[in-house]
């Protein structure tokens, strides 16, 4: 149980810069994810908390302890691997109690902490088996086991549900949101898949070429993201973007409009006439309709059917795409010209450098 | 779904079939046989025969391999150059590996640098031929104008040499240890590349589990890296039963002094060749190949039995 905060850290390979001037507040107890595309740094993030990278410069504080100079079974924390990284020439029972031998926990000690954890995580049966013969469901049970017998302050999972087949990925999901529900233990989870991001978290970390774009909870993430990344990160398929420029600055209340979609009123703040604004909408928030502040036409090209709904791929004037989520049967046959619209409540607005600027529906 | 091959070759008339084997499997099997199995039972069959002084060759049966093992003519040195063979090759086993599973494990290090330049200085020995290391470790350990003698003054230890080559009692080791110098880079390119195999993560999690390096390498890398080390074995057992080269090269035919390096590979020689006064004599000399080839043979079973049977390949 700890919390972990993290101050200005860098991380640079020659003159690649892979981490720049990361900050971040844990609590004790939270389920945090670190999400981000490939080569955003956020794996290497977690390897310099688990201290198997070294930091170019910041500091690392767990449990309100400096641990930056400190081994990594030093630092109290365990690591759940993408690729489980069992020992493969140790049953399951040496593979959990290998680690605490090197750190002084006595043998009754051991086997009352793996029985624990074997029968949290049922695998008394597997205990004798080797890695070979198990699935691999099982081993990523025996990998978390493994590090559950550590009790450590921190735990630390890079992508461990990668390497599951999708139904498995679900349960297992489960399992590890039921896991930190009964360990109550400070959790830092890295994944590039934003769903296991939204259902696990407390707190969704987003980054993006080094850099944390965005810290909140994943609801927060959704509904108001910060900027242009998040938005287009989160959610699925990613919101679609419009350009736009004030028309009309009146009353305190601005007028946008661009090509394909007729109007939309903003408190002005700052804006003035002619600025460049990106307008996003999700697909699941257009719907058919001739109501909204806005509305956007388009031909349909293509349908995508998952069963409780569809996504309608449509084209629009100017010649760019856009997603529309279509719920219930009837799916608008390709060739067709349709309107949509969206609330203003679902209608997020970015100045031009990319920031997100407040909408009065913002929480 | 494609046909599987075995489908495909069961509906093939048999004259096709045939064709089909002859074209794949002929040209290998007609090498090997020419070049292997022709001159294996070929030898196996002359080591049945005994020559006369006119030149004619009768069949003898055993009556070689009694002469051979019964004998105290032949049995004495045919005895002593197995001891030394298993001298010769427990000093490999004790000294070659060992380092050279040190020096893999060191080049696997994280974070080593020059580890290519490391790499090709400890392998270059052993692409020397062998010719010229036994001739240069005979300048080197040389009394007269070696500079062993010289090398161990200059650090105050004088007192220590001796002509290691020329006293019967170190000069089997010394030229086992001259063996080991150039061939340790196999060992340790094979074991080196076993490591590299090893996944990352593996270590990683070594680490977290709180191993240190040589920690890791004892408990993590070495039993994953055992194949590979008993595989090293085999070829050490079989390359030193082998032995031939270095012997001949540093000390001649005769072994000397006194036979103290006489091995398998220069007795074999001296017989079927002959040696000075000694006559050469093909009959006598394909009984004592026969012998190697056997000696060779049950070692390589025991050690399939015995320990490969045992032994676990893990995929990662």
């Amino acid at each position: 149980m700890a919390d972990l905060r993290i101050e200005h850290l860098n991380k640079r390979y020659g003159v690649t810069t892979v981490l720049n001037d990361i900050n971040l507040n844990i609590e004790d107890g939270e389920f945090v994810v670190l999400v981000g595309p490939s080569g955003c740094g956020k794996s290497t993030l977690l390897r310099m908390i688990a201290g198997l990278d070294g930091a170019s410069g910041g500091d690392i504080h767990i449990a309100g302890k400096l641990v930056n100079t400190l081994a990594p079974a030093e630092r109290g924390i365990a690591m759940v691997f993408q690729s489980y990284a069992l020992y493969p020439h140790m049953n399951v029972r040496k593979n959990m109690t290998f680690g605490l031998k090197f750190t002084g926990v006595r043998p009754a000690e051991r086997e009352r902490r793996v029985t624990e954890a074997a029968r949290m995580l049922r695998l008394e049966e597997l205990l004798e088996r080797y890695p070979r013969d198990l699935s691999g469901g099982q081993r990523q049970r025996v990998a978390i086991g493994r590090a559950i017998v550590r009790e450590p302050a921190v735990f630390l999972f890079d992508e461990p549900l990668s390497n599951l087949d999708a139904a498995l990925r679900v349960s297992t999901r489960v399992e590890i949101a039921n896991l930190h529900r009964l360990l109550k233990s400070t959790i830092v989870y890295v994944t590039h898949d934003q769903v296991e991001a939204m259902t696990l978290a407390d707190r969704i970390v987003v980054m993006n070429r080094g850099c944390i774009e965005q810290v909140g909870r994943p609801l927060d993430l959704y509904y108001a993201p910060a900027n242009l990344f998040v938005a287009g990160f989160i959610g699925s398929p990613a919101m679609n973007f419009f350009e736009a420029r004030v028309k009309s600055v009146e009353g305190g209340r601005a007028c946008v409009a661009g090509p394909g979609f007729r109007s939309l009123d903003l408190p002005a703040g700052h804006l003035k006439i002619g600025d460049a604004l990106t307008v996003g909408i999700r697909p699941e928030h257009l719907a058919q309709g001739e109501d909204g502040p806005l509305a956007v036409e388009g031909v349909v090209e293509l349908v995508e059917r998952l069963g409780e709904s569809s996504f309608a791929y449509l084209r629009r004037d100017d010649g760019r795409l856009f997603v529309a989520e279509i719920r219930g049967r009837q799916t608008p046959p390709p060739g067709e010209r349709v309107t949509l619209t969206a609330a203003a409540r679902d209608v997020h607005v970015f100045d031009a450098s990319g920031l997100r600027i407040a909408t009065p529906n913002d929480v | 779904m494609p046909e599987s091959v075995s489908n495909i070759t069961a509906q093939m008339p048999r004259a096709k079939l045939a064709g089909l084997l002859l074209f794949f499997l002929g040209p290998a099997v007609a090498i090997y046989t020419l070049f292997s199995i022709y001159p294996l039972v070929a030898t196996m069959a002359l080591s049945t025969y005994t020559s006369d002084p006119s030149g004619g060759r009768h069949f003898v049966g055993l009556a070689n391999f009694e002469t051979l093992l019964g004998d105290a003519l032949w049995s004495k040195p045919f005895w002593n150059a197995f001891s030394n063979n298993l001298i010769f090759f427990a000093v490999h086993m004790c000294v070659q590996n060992p380092i050279g599973i040190a020096l893999a494990g060191l080049l696997s290090l994280p974070g080593l640098r020059l580890k290519g330049l490391y790499r090709t200085v400890m392998f270059l020995p052993t692409m020397l031929s062998v010719v010229i290391v036994g001739f240069s470790w005979n300048l080197i350990l040389s009394p007269l104008w070696g500079v062993a003698a010289g090398a161990l003054k200059a650090v105050g230890l004088g007192s220590l040499f001796a002509p290691w080559l020329g006293l019967e009692s170190s000069a089997l080791v010394t030229l086992a240890l001259i063996s080991v110098w150039q061939f340790v880079g196999i060992p340790m390119m094979l074991i080196y590349a076993a490591l590299l195999n090893i996944p990352e993560e593996l270590i990683d999690a070594a680490r977290v589990d709180g191993l240190g390096h040589f920690r890791i390498f004892l408990h993590i890398k070495l039993p994953l890296v055992l194949p590979t080390i008993s595989l090293v074995s085999v070829l050490t057992f079989v390359a030193n039963f082998n032995a031939f080269d270095l012997i001949y090269s540093v000390k001649g035919a005769l072994a000397g002094p006194n036979f103290a390096t006489d091995i398998l590979g220069t007795f074999f020689y001296r017989t079927f060749f002959g040696n000075q006064l000694q006559l050469g004599n093909p009959t006598m000399g394909s009984a004592v190949a026969t012998v190697m080839f056997f000696i060779i043979l049950v070692g390589l079973c025991l050690y399939l039995f015995l320990v490969q049977r045992r032994i676990r390949r893990y995929a990662f």
